[in-house]
């Protein structure tokens, strides 16, 4: 199967001449019709990698092919909402900015907040929300942009236990149920279970400079279960990778 | 008297102020927006910006409007040039406002924008124009007195031995003062006053309570209403003309503005070579004699604001008190000198002292009540309740370090105030009288009046100079101290 996108030998550094800190060594990687995690320590340049696949950073060296029109939605890891905007302003509001007409990009949005539970709320202001429901609203808005690739920048670490898990099942149910556009998950965590849970491929990255240390494949069937021996047997692989 | 003119005057008056306020409304958002989001902009204009707003404009003037008048007709050119100077009056603290408040908004917000291919005119809209409204309205209350503090200065501008006067208000009292008609100043006084109340009671009061959702000053809402709908509504007409437009990829720049203000200070630049010693050492020791009065006034304003804080949180007299604070605050520099004609030869330096404290508190005021007092951590003054922290200690422990941050940047615009004011309080010349108390406000003055527009430049250079050397050496470690030490989380 033909891959979404690839990144091929992806070069970053960040700081001016003469004391460059190097974050990304050459990242090559295919992204599939699939859910991807990406693993690494705090620090090691995951985001980098996710900020450069949004095209909002440009890389030093490499480049990323695209092989059909490609349209990314992006899931912070705080929910990054604007506290003067309704929250369903703030859903629409990537389409506001493209100067999409107010009704049209309203009546999706509402659509999109509906999908991650959020009837009902269209109104009222981010500040009077719970954790959950401010990164459910971040959800919506990734969503609405009718996106091909999901981008996660560890879209659960701020949440309560309780939540993140709650979440990570919806997400994961809205993604298999084909109810939105996305077809493949780019998600960046430090969470070796998290990973595990979710994703058809880990990606391991060493601490900085990031290389692939390993690409582990995860072919258990949803729903998986974290207590079952085969869980833990990945998770323990993935440890051994993970300095 | 003449009430047609006098109602005449106001409106003209009342006219080149907001004329003013709306020029600086835009190059307030446009140069904030800049210099917030764009490093070179920053580097450029921080340090530019930080020395025009410690020199008294009113020491351009003579060439502000030479350069008027050389373009267009004399009446126009004049006009102009007031509304210049009204301008350089209210701009400064509005474009550090802008500027701190889109500094100080979480970077993820930004990155938001860029994944959601946000372009200038929608980022505009969305995030920089509402995260800056708190800041602009409450920063407009500032600006408005600090515009009417210099109104009747604006209006009387000497040339050299030529004196251009404006049909105002603030001109009109000058007139009925010098040519002593007592009864026709003070009507003159208390209408300028009336237009000063309304304006704030009617327009700024009400828009910060809006923006602000609390309801901390003196307000009429009534009409306030329907300018609010109006600006909305024209606004919401801006919004969508510049999205469609811009989604058609046509964008316009935003630093196209910033040269003028770089070519005026490049310009200054190049005139050095003729400073001879003399006046080396006059300004030095002129300079140092301003720099004293500057200190006490700053400190003194700091005093005064702690103790208005004070007030304003345990007693809850905040209301009232920005009300008088703004009155008190609008009346126009020169007007202190005829309305302490009393005291002006017993007691000179006095009336000097009251005019640098009207240049320079009400930045300190605003500040700290406007932004600090409505920001207190609730909880911070809990534990001053719980554990009984009073008196001295409740300054020292509680009230001073929770109001830093307002009180430094305060402090900072407090200090340019004072230097501004200079101009005016070291020297009053009106029918033949002329108070001179030396210090390097009273030479600029004194050059301006004589029309040696060398020795303004001169004077205006070396200034520059000194305060900007001050500004590295003590204000730029200030705001470090307090950033690290006094943010509370």
């Amino acid at each position: 199967m033909k891959p979404l996108v690839s990144l091929v030998n992806i070069v970053k550094s960040f700081g001016g001449k003469g004391k460059a800190l190097k974050v990304l060594d050459g990242i090559s990687l295919d992204i599939n019709e699939e859910f991807l995690a990406i693993l690494g320590p705090s620090g090691c340049g995951k985001s980098t990698l996710l900020r450069i696949i949004a095209g909002v950073e440009k890389p030093d060296e490499g480049e990323i092919k695209s092989y059909s029109d490609i349209v990314y939605g992006f899931i912070f890891q705080s929910p990054t909402l604007l506290p003067w905007l309704t929250v369903l302003d703030n859903v629409a509001l990537p389409l506001l900015a493209k100067g999409i007409d107010k009704n049209i990009a309203r009546e999706k949005a509402l659509r999109y907040l509906s999908l991650v539970g959020l009837h009902g709320f269209e109104d009222f202001y981010p500040n009077e929300l719970s954790g959950g429901m401010k990164q459910r609203v971040n959800i919506a808005r990734a969503l609405v942009v009718e996106p091909t690739i999901l981008l996660m920048d560890e879209p659960f670490s701020q949440l309560d236990p309780l939540t993140a898990e709650a979440l990570r099942a919806e997400i994961l149910d809205l993604w298999l149920s084909g109810v939105t556009t996305v077809k493949g998950i780019v998600m960046v965590t430090h969470n070796v279970e998290e990973a595990v849970l979710m994703a058809d491929r880990i990606i391991i990255l060493t601490p900085r400079p990031a290389k692939i240390v390993k690409i582990i494949e995860v072919k258990l069937s949803r729903p998986r279960d974290r207590r079952s021996k085969e869980f833990q047997d990945i998770v323990d692989q993935v440890y051994e990778y993970v300095s | 008297m003449d009430v047609v003119t006098l109602f005449l005057a106001c409106l003209a008056s009342f006219g080149r102020m907001l004329t003013a306020y709306i020029i600086s409304l835009i190059i307030a958002i446009v140069l904030g927006i800049s210099m917030a989001r764009k490093k070179y902009v920053e580097a450029i204009l921080m340090p530019i910006l930080d020395i025009l707003q410690s020199i008294p404009i009113l020491g351009f003037f003579p060439i502000a409007i030479a350069l008027f008048l050389i373009f267009l007709p004399k009446n126009i050119g004049l006009e102009l040039a007031s509304v210049f100077l009204i301008t350089t009056s209210l701009v400064w603290n509005m474009i550090f406002g802008v500027y701190s408040a889109i500094k100080s908004l979480d970077p993820e917000v930004f990155t938001m924008a860029d994944v959601y291919k946000m372009k200038r005119f929608s980022k505009l809209a969305y995030i920089y124009v509402p995260v800056a409204k708190e800041a602009i309205t409450a920063n407009s209350v500032i600006s408005w007195a600090g515009g009417w503090f210099f109104l009747t200065s604006a209006e009387i501008m000497a040339s050299g031995s030529e004196e251009h006067k404006l049909f105002g208000i603030g001109s009109l009292i000058i007139d009925f003062y010098s040519s002593g008609k007592t009864t026709e100043f003070y009507i003159a006084i208390v209408l300028l006053f009336i237009i000063i109340m309304m304006s704030y009671i009617m327009i700024f009061n009400p828009a910060t309570n809006t923006v602000l959702q609390q309801h901390i000053l003196l307000a009429f809402d009534k009409i306030f209403y329907y300018i609010y709908k109006l600006i909305s509504i024209l606004w919401g007409f801006i919004v969508s003309i510049g999205i469609k437009i811009e989604s058609r990829r046509t964008s316009f720049h935003l630093a196209t503005l910033a040269i003028p203000v770089i070519a005026l200070s490049y310009s200054l630049r190049s005139n050095i070579t003729n400073l001879y010693y003399l006046f080396l050492l006059e300004f030095i020791k002129n300079f140092l004699l301003s720099l004293g009065r500057v200190v006490f006034v700053v400190i003194t304003s700091f005093i005064l604001t702690i103790g208005i804080a004070y007030l304003a949180i345990v007693r809850r007299w905040g209301s009232s008190i920005v009300f008088i604070g703004e009155i008190l605050a609008s009346i126009p520099a020169i007007l202190w000198w005829p309305l302490l004609s009393p005291f002006v030869v017993s007691l000179p330096w006095l009336v000097s002292f009251i005019v640098f404290l009207q240049g320079s508190l009400w930045y300190e005021f605003f500040n700290v009540i406007l932004f600090g007092v409505p920001k207190i951590r609730v909880e911070v003054l809990d534990l001053a309740k719980i554990y009984r922290i009073r008196g001295f200690s409740y300054f020292r422990y509680i009230l001073i370090p929770s109001l830093m941050p307002s009180i430094a940047s305060g402090a900072l615009s407090a200090w340019g105030g004072a230097w501004n004011a200079s101009i005016v309080a070291e020297y009053f010349e009106s029918s033949g009288r002329i108070v001179d108390l030396g210090g390097v406000g009273s030479m600029l003055s004194r050059y301006t009046y004589s029309g040696s527009y060398g020795y303004v430049l001169f004077t205006v250079l070396l200034w520059a100079l000194m305060i900007a050397v001050l500004n590295k050496v003590f204000w730029s470690r200030v705001f470090k101290l307090v950033e690290k030490t006094f943010i509370v989380e």
